[in-house]
């Protein structure tokens, strides 16, 4: 009987997690494998796949998959961009800025999940508090946080953090973005280890139930702790910065600087579901920026080819020289001209 | 009694105590091997510099004794490293130069093998499926591919990292550097040819004994080697933190091309 209710419970909060979206849920005649010391076994490369908008596109509503005509286009579209990619073998647009060529982007492959954000269930980022927008408009001497580049380049912090090549935060490293999407599991006794191949991030999980640092001690990637409910990994990642960011791009989604506030707590699930899907949920709590939690979803896929490689950003990070040298050789050409 | 006179011996005469711990015996890790797992750090001055040194001023007047340069014995066997004479050159004029040009004051990744004996803890993660190296500096890591072994790809600063084990003893065979990190602020370097091998034997629950074989026909006269032990963090709740020093090297790297003030012009 008790029993029963467990298992009608755990179905009721599946369905309210996965009932409205694309994600899996555990298979039926498929057993998690577990490590030698009997944890449950995560490890393996688990690379994001682009494609999916973090936003929901307002018209859908509360619609969380694309019917099969909406998917068809995807696909066909897909395809097209494909083909267009493998004729472009120079850059298509020479323009001044710092994005590369458009083929060396990753795109994924097509799935029918309409939005990242899975709750609220529109799929789309709840409103800002009052303080949260008061300090997005004053930030900066009133230019706002840096968020997508717009070509001021007074200084290097005009640019936002991932152009800056400093991280993309704890939740930023796992959103896909442009290329380099790789993410690995490794697990030793007691431990948790979450690898991002953008840029270059690893964060070691404790999960014997210490306490956090204290909070006196701010860190990008948060400090996390994760303990197992059933197969479930949770983690729960505090102590973050206020100058980190969330987004698409580790900096922002369009138009939005992803800031939020030293208080962020974020709380991400890591479930197996199959032998190739591991899915990653993580609910995103900060009262001072949100006026309620939100959560993403993100199925990651198994690719045990997958090369993981060393993404030495900073190191190589030639276009921040440029810009900003650029952009005062410019001021002294305009002066010259006048 | 005869325990306490062994741990006087060990205090006095570590190497002997070396010697004498041979027959020690490291727990297994979940691989079956010897568990190298835990957080690690040098105590010595080799990022310093590798060899011989005095104390001596640093870069920077301003900063007083702070970020002068502690005196420290040479890790390197037979105390110096066979430069081909022309290259001893570069070696000076990075030493010159070092305040800017060091690798460390940018925060690029350390390389290896300096970044087992930067300031800096680094923690070894002794998984079924690889070994990971973490570093707090830079957030720099490797991953140590102990199945078959795999040819470098393109040149990285911490290279391509093939592990096998000799008994107890992990040895890491590393190619595929870019030679551009340096081996200490003393501007010791190598170049792209760069090859490293590495041996970690846990001599006992508290000690790493670390060797570092480097060989670079294009710089050395012949291969040589680095020592020393790596000490084990045993700090209440210890952890690798942020060591994310980009931001605090762009003003050394970009501020030249800020938009001057009006004040400053």
């Amino acid at each position: 009987m008790r029993r029963g209710f467990l298992v009608s419970l755990v179905l009721v909060s599946s369905l309210a997690i996965f009932g409205q979206t694309p994600a899996k849920a555990p298979a039926k005649n498929w057993t998690a494998p577990k490590t030698p010391w009997g944890d449950p076994d995560l490890q393996g490369m688990w690379p994001g796949n682009m494609g999916v908008p973090m936003q929901r596109p307002e018209a859908l509503g509360t619609r969380a998959t694309l019917t099969d005509a909406e998917f068809a286009q995807k696909e066909a579209q897909a395809k097209r961009q494909a083909e267009a990619d493998s004729q472009s073998t120079v850059a298509s647009d020479s323009r001044p800025g710092i994005g590369p060529p458009s083929y060396w982007t990753e795109r994924g492959t097509p799935t029918r999940q309409t939005s990242l954000i899975v709750d609220p269930p529109n799929g789309r980022l709840p409103a800002l508090t009052a303080e949260e927008q008061r300090l997005r408009k004053e930030a900066r001497g009133g230019k706002g946080f840096p968020g997508e580049w717009k070509g001021e380049a007074e200084t290097y912090a005009d640019l936002n953090i991932y152009y800056r090549c400093i991280t993309r935060g704890a939740l930023g490293s796992i959103i896909p973005v442009v290329y380099n999407n790789g993410n690995q599991i490794l697990q030793m006794p007691g431990y948790v280890v979450f690898r991002n191949e953008m840029i270059h991030e690893t964060r070691v999980i404790p999960l014997d139930g210490r306490p956090h640092v204290s909070q006196n001690i701010r860190l990008y990637m948060g400090d996390s702790r994760g303990h197992w409910e059933g197969n479930t990994l949770v983690v729960e990642t505090t102590n973050f910065t206020d100058s980190d960011a969330i987004g698409s791009n580790g900096a922002g989604y369009p138009g939005d600087p992803g800031h939020h506030s030293a208080d962020l707590r974020l709380t991400e699930r890591f479930t197996r579901v199959d032998a190739n899907t591991l899915n990653y949920e993580a609910t995103i709590d900060d009262p001072k920026t949100w006026t309620k939690p939100w959560t993403i979803l993100i199925p990651l896929t198994r690719n045990d080819h997958y090369q993981l490689l060393e993404y030495a950003c900073h190191e190589g990070n030639i276009a921040m020289g440029d810009i900003l040298s650029g952009a005062r050789a410019e001021e002294i050409s305009k002066k010259d001209s006048k | 009694m005869q325990n306490l006179k062994k741990t006087i011996i060990a205090a006095v005469f570590p190497v002997v105590a070396m010697a004498q711990t041979a027959a020690y015996r490291a727990p297994r890790a979940a691989d079956g091997h010897a568990d190298l797992g835990g957080i690690w750090q040098a105590i010595n001055s080799a990022n310093w510099d590798l060899e011989d040194h005095s104390a001596q001023p640093g870069t920077m007047w301003q900063t007083g004794s702070i970020g002068a340069e502690p005196a420290g014995q040479s890790v390197v066997e037979g105390g110096s490293i066979p430069y081909k004479p022309e290259k001893l050159a570069k070696k000076k004029d990075n030493f010159a130069n070092r305040r800017t040009n060091d690798p460390e004051a940018k925060c690029y990744m350390p390389g290896v093998p300096r970044g087992n004996y930067m300031p800096y803890p680094f923690q070894i993660v002794q998984s079924p499926k690889g070994i990971l190296l973490v570093y707090e500096f830079a957030s720099a890591n490797r991953f140590v591919n102990m199945g078959k072994p795999e040819e470098a790809g393109s040149d990285t600063w911490m290279g391509t990292n093939n592990g096998h084990w000799e008994g107890d003893t992990l040895v890491i065979d590393v190619t595929g550097l870019n030679g551009l990190a340096w081996f200490d602020r003393a501007g010791d370097f190598a170049s792209n040819q760069l090859h490293v091998v590495e041996r970690y034997t846990r001599v006992d629950p508290y000690h790493i004994t670390y060797e570092a074989t480097i060989e670079d026909p294009s710089v050395f006269t012949k291969p040589w080697k680095i020592s020393m032990p790596l000490y084990k963090v045993v700090d209440k709740n210890a952890q690798l933190l942020d060591f994310k020093c980009v931001e605090f090297s762009e003003e050394l790297l970009y501020g030249q091309f800020k938009k001057q003030t009006s004040s400053t012009k």
